[in-house]
């Protein structure tokens, strides 16, 4: 990579603490206001006692249950993330490595693509159709297959664009050594696109995380994630700033903690497929 | 503590008053061993007192209910989901009186009468303009030749509210013209300290409904007589730009100066923090004022009547209700436990408790009762003044393409992307099509010189 | 088979697998499209060239091809949404790759913190959207936002931010960028992370400065990466919602009208579920005419 010294370096110091600096600040002050009473928060008061009053009525008032969907919420983005990184990765290798034909790869990138500008809001009433019909409604099971088929095509094309970055010969010349195409896949190609495979992950998770719309529909309230939670704070009348505040930075937390031993977890399971 | 063992008292007086024939007034309803049934709710100010009266219910009964809280945003999704296809997961289902009427209307609400003949809404009971009925062959709200097909669990309507220690100490009269108003304001706008008068001119349902106020004070109407078929639009009447003036004179002279994206939440907060001196809001709003974790000026606010066009004239009250109502294809099990939660939930002593915690009741008898005279529900005989003037605007299924239509041609009216006049008579041909498409008799009247 | 050890079974497994490997890759991604994909597809189509009424009981469909069509031609406020959407596009992607190309170079080419930095730039993407949609309100708010409580305390007047017709889409942009550069920055990190080291030693040995690395190695062989980032950025900056919603609900007037917002009222808000699938399909439409413009115009500006 570059190699910055003296002057560059310090400017680019500077210039990377500014944007560090820009993109933290306002989610510290929505730290700061979870910490308020109401009426500090609409006063912009920088003056004041902590109160823990909107993390207690968050997590332990009666209508909550923001603990259960913090765990749904786990279960529904963790278990995604996983199936969509292997569903989405094998079919990008596939389609950039292996001998599809034009017509073959151009209608299933160009069918992913336009389903991913779909406008969700049309896509809930026939997905809440089919999991009637099957009896997967108000489950996790049903929410988690849409989500997977949500962020299959962002994945795809990200994985594709970070298998087309490795020169083809690396796999080339294991082949011609007696590598099968499977090994080229699991002990070559794969672990050199580690960082591609954490970041579609943690897209992947970060999508399913925050999704709202299906979320809505195909869930009940035992089986609520945390957006919907979420969003009652907005009411018709009022926002509630303070326990929103607190919401959003309690969800913030577990995604926070998953992401980073997610991303462990994937860099050892990788690793440990190319050293055998 | 002093919840659990007011509740305690209540339900022994129920158990006692049961046992003896009683009059309506002080007893609650013995409705039977019911099945457990699911109401969708919306979180919202006053979901803790339905939350105190369900479990109450469910304290006294037996029976079983769950809440399915939802987020307001969320509330249409779930309803039409749930009553569109197989046997409805929701027995109860709350929904806004614009959205109602398509549920009305595409027959998937059980009138309440053939889940049970003996159901009656007690006299008592606000009909707030006939929100609950529904007449398919007029395609119109109305209870005289519709059916019953719900009733309202909260009459919300806007109250005027005004700081009357600031009032009292600038020797200001209570207005009840919008003259009054903004002569007011004259002394109370002092910009960024104080706001002489608050009202939402955010595009959408906000401005909308505040202009309601002036509209129906001034007179003016945003169709003919859509009761008997007739389907003119009027909204483009000398009355109605008048108060479209009006409205934006007030606005100019007494809001802050972001007052064409000023909405609900901003508004409320605006009197929180006591920088607005005179404001229109919802009743659902007045609780927030006298918390003192929301609020700076908590026992200063009160609530009067709302304005009017001239001191003989009546304030223009349009209802912005709910609506309670069973599916069609809900179980039968599940409208049975339905009808019997909604006859409980009607009766005074439920009303009452449900007022107590926080919710915004819908019988006459609990204003009058002596909640009124305790200092948090000093809104009380306010509302009741202003209630018998309340107009549902939209009683028709083309109700949420209107009302959409009103509140995007209003706010260009305000920030100036249009004329008034031409924001008027853009907005009847809008609703001239909207009617058009929906087959009904319609025309416009001549349009407005501009 | 039944016969055989079980390694030598996973060895059969295994080359089963190998002679079956290009099938075998695509066909569960196969499986989840065609089986939760084809039908909403399917039906938005069909739905756009229909009349849905819900009366007695059900849904009445009626087939009525050109109806929705002609509505859409003479649909003034979708002209206008579809303009400020054109323009919201422009700016907030053009903004964000910049920012997010320039962060992922510069956090690459730092020798330490890298992922104590990684995961401090993805914050807003973690964030709640209904949750960054209504705080960045309050800290819009004429009266109580903290961003005027800084304007006016180094002695400015107050900024009308999302109340005046002139800066109110701007000011949506603005908080589109703090949202969507990281998702930016996540994918072009990667790239830069997957950037074959050896080709940059090899040119900076030959003496190449770092603007030539730059300008002549990196970002080319990011190229792949770039244009998915840019892809599926402009896709989601079509589909603008939330922040709009929240922050403005398309007002003043319909300066901050976007075509999902608008899209929300018909399908959702009116139920006119026929239109709202043709309206669908005009934003399906008009991103893509907007990709292949963008496609074409920087082929021409290649070959120049």
């Amino acid at each position: 990579m570059l190699v910055l010294r003296g002057y560059s370096r310090l400017a680019g110091i500077a210039l990377l603490s500014l944007g560090v600096f820009v993109i933290l600040a306002p989610f510290l002050w929505v730290a700061l206001q979870s910490f308020k009473y109401e009426i500090q928060i609409l006063q912009g008061s920088w003056n004041f006692e902590p109160t823990m009053f909107n993390y207690v009525d968050v997590l332990y008032s009666r209508r909550s249950d923001f603990l259960s969907n913090i765990w749904n919420s786990l279960i529904v983005a963790g278990v995604s993330t996983l199936c969509v990184l292997v569903v989405g990765t094998l079919a990008a290798y596939s389609l950039s490595r292996l001998a599809w034909s034009g017509w073959i790869r151009n209608l299933f990138l160009g069918w992913t693509l336009i389903f991913n500008m779909i406008p969700p809001l049309t896509l809930v009433g026939p997905w809440y159709l089919i999991f009637r019909q099957i009896g997967m409604f108000e489950t996790l099971g049903s929410l988690i297959l849409t989500h997977i088929t949500l962020h299959l095509p962002m994945t795809v094309w990200m994985m594709m664009a970070y298998f087309k970055e490795l020169p083809k010969e690396i796999e080339e010349a294991a082949m011609v050594d007696g590598c099968r195409r499977i090994d080229a896949f699991w002990r070559i190609s794969l672990p050199l696109v580690t960082p591609g495979l954490i970041a579609a992950g943690v897209l992947a998770f970060v999508f399913s995380w925050n999704e709202f719309s299906v979320a809505l529909n195909l869930t009940g309230r035992d089986t609520a994630t945390v957006p919907v939670a979420i969003a009652r704070f907005a009411q018709q009348y009022e926002v509630q700033y303070g326990q929103m505040a607190a919401a959003s930075i309690l969800s913030t937390i577990p995604a926070l903690l998953l992401m980073f031993f997610g991303q462990r977890f994937v860099v050892q399971g990788l690793t440990m497929g190319a050293v055998k | 503590m002093a919840w659990k063992s007011k509740l305690a008292l209540a339900a022994t007086t129920a158990l006692i008053i049961s046992a003896c024939p009683a009059s309506a007034q002080d007893s609650f309803a013995d409705v039977g061993k019911q099945e457990p049934i699911t109401i969708l709710i919306n979180a919202s100010p006053w979901y803790n007192g339905f939350e105190k009266v369900v479990g109450l219910y469910e304290e006294q009964t037996g029976n079983k209910v769950n809440l399915e809280v939802t987020p307001f945003n969320g509330m249409l999704e779930k309803a039409r989901s749930a009553v569109r296809s197989g046997t409805s997961p929701l027995d109860l289902i709350n929904v806004n009186a614009t959205n109602s009427t398509e549920f009305y209307q595409a027959g998937y609400i059980e009138p309440m009468k053939e889940i049970d003949p003996s159901f009656e809404v007690p006299k008592e009971v606000l009909g707030l303009d006939d929100a609950g009925c529904w007449d398919e062959a007029k395609k119109y709200r109305i209870c005289s030749s519709g059916k019953l097909m719900g009733y309202t669990p909260n009459g919300n309507v806007q109250l005027f509210y005004y700081r009357k220690d600031v009032l009292d100490e600038k020797g200001l009269k209570v207005p009840v013209t919008f003259d009054d108003i903004i002569k007011n304001c004259a002394v109370l706008q002092n910009p960024p300290e104080s706001y002489g008068y608050l009202q939402r001119g955010e595009r959408g349902d906000s401005i909308q409904y505040d202009f309601m106020a002036y509209l129906l004070a001034y007179g003016a109407k945003p169709v003919a007589d859509p009761a008997n078929g007739d389907y003119t639009v009027t909204i483009n009447s000398p009355e109605a730009k008048a108060a479209l003036d009006k409205f934006i004179e007030v606005a100019k002279k007494c809001s802050p100066q972001n007052y064409g994206t000023l909405g609900q939440g901003e508004l409320i907060q605006l009197l929180q923090t006591g920088k607005g001196m005179q404001a229109h809001a919802v009743v659902a709003a007045f609780p927030n004022f006298d918390n003192p974790q929301k609020s700076a000026v908590v026992g200063k606010i009160n609530a009067a009547p709302l304005p009017r066009a001239t001191p003989e004239g009546k304030p223009g009250v349009a209802i912005g209700s709910w609506v309670f109502m069973i599916p069609k294809n809900a179980s039968d099990a599940g409208k049975k436990g339905a009808v019997a939660f909604s006859k409980w939930f009607l009766t005074y002593k439920a009303q009452y408790e449900y007022a107590l915690g926080g919710g915004i009741p819908v019988r006459t008898d609990v204003f009058t009762s002596d909640l009124k005279d305790k200092p948090e529900f000093r809104w009380m005989p306010a509302y009741l003044d202003e209630i018998e003037y309340g107009v549902q605007v939209y009683g028709y299924v083309e109700a949420p393409a209107v009302s959409e239509a009103v509140g995007l041609r209003l706010n260009q009216a305000l920030v100036g992307e249009m004329t008034p006049a031409v924001a008027l008579n853009t907005l009847a041909e809008d609703m001239k099509a909207i009617f058009e498409k929906g087959g009904r008799k319609t025309g416009t009247l001549p349009p407005l010189a501009d | 088979m039944s016969l055989s050890t079980p390694s030598a079974r996973r060895q059969g497994l295994s080359d089963f697998i190998d002679r079956h490997f290009k099938l075998l890759t695509l066909a569960p991604a196969l499986i989840v499209l065609v089986a939760l994909t084809l039908y909403p597809i399917a039906n938005l189509f069909v739905m756009a060239v229909s009349t849905i009424r819900f009366e007695s009981g059900g849904e009445i469909w009626a087939f009525t091809p050109l109806i929705n069509f002609k509505q859409l031609l003479n649909d003034q406020i979708f002209r206008i949404a579809l303009w400020n959407t054109l323009l919201f596009a422009i700016a907030s992607v053009a903004i964000e790759m910049v920012l997010g190309l320039g962060l992922a170079i510069l956090v690459g080419s730092m020798t330490a913190f890298k992922g104590v930095m990684r995961t401090a730039l993805i914050i807003p993407i973690l964030m709640p959207p209904v949750a960054i949609g209504s705080m960045w309100k309050l800290m819009y708010s004429f009266d109580f936002g903290v961003l005027n409580q800084i304007v006016t305390g180094i002695g400015f007047a107050p900024v009308n931010w999302t109340g005046s017709p002139s800066l109110a889409l701007w000011s949506v942009v603005i908080v589109d960028v703090w949202h969507w550069t990281p998702f930016v920055f996540l994918i072009l990190f990667a790239a830069v992370e997957g950037l074959p080291k050896e080709v940059i030693e090899a040119a900076r040995i030959d003496g190449a400065s770092n603007r030539d690395l730059i300008f002549k190695i990196i970002i080319p062989l990011m190229m792949p990466a770039i244009v998915v980032a840019l892809l599926f950025r402009t896709i989601l900056a079509f589909k603008v919602f939330d922040e709009v919603f929240l922050l403005t609900s398309g007002g003043p007037g319909t300066s901050t009208e976007v075509v999902s917002l608008h899209l929300n009222k018909v399908f959702f808000q009116q139920n006119d579920l026929g239109y709202g699938a043709m309206l669908s399909l005009a934003i399906i439409a008009a991103t893509i005419a907007f990709l292949w413009v963008a496609r074409s115009a920087s082929a021409a500006l290649e070959k120049r």
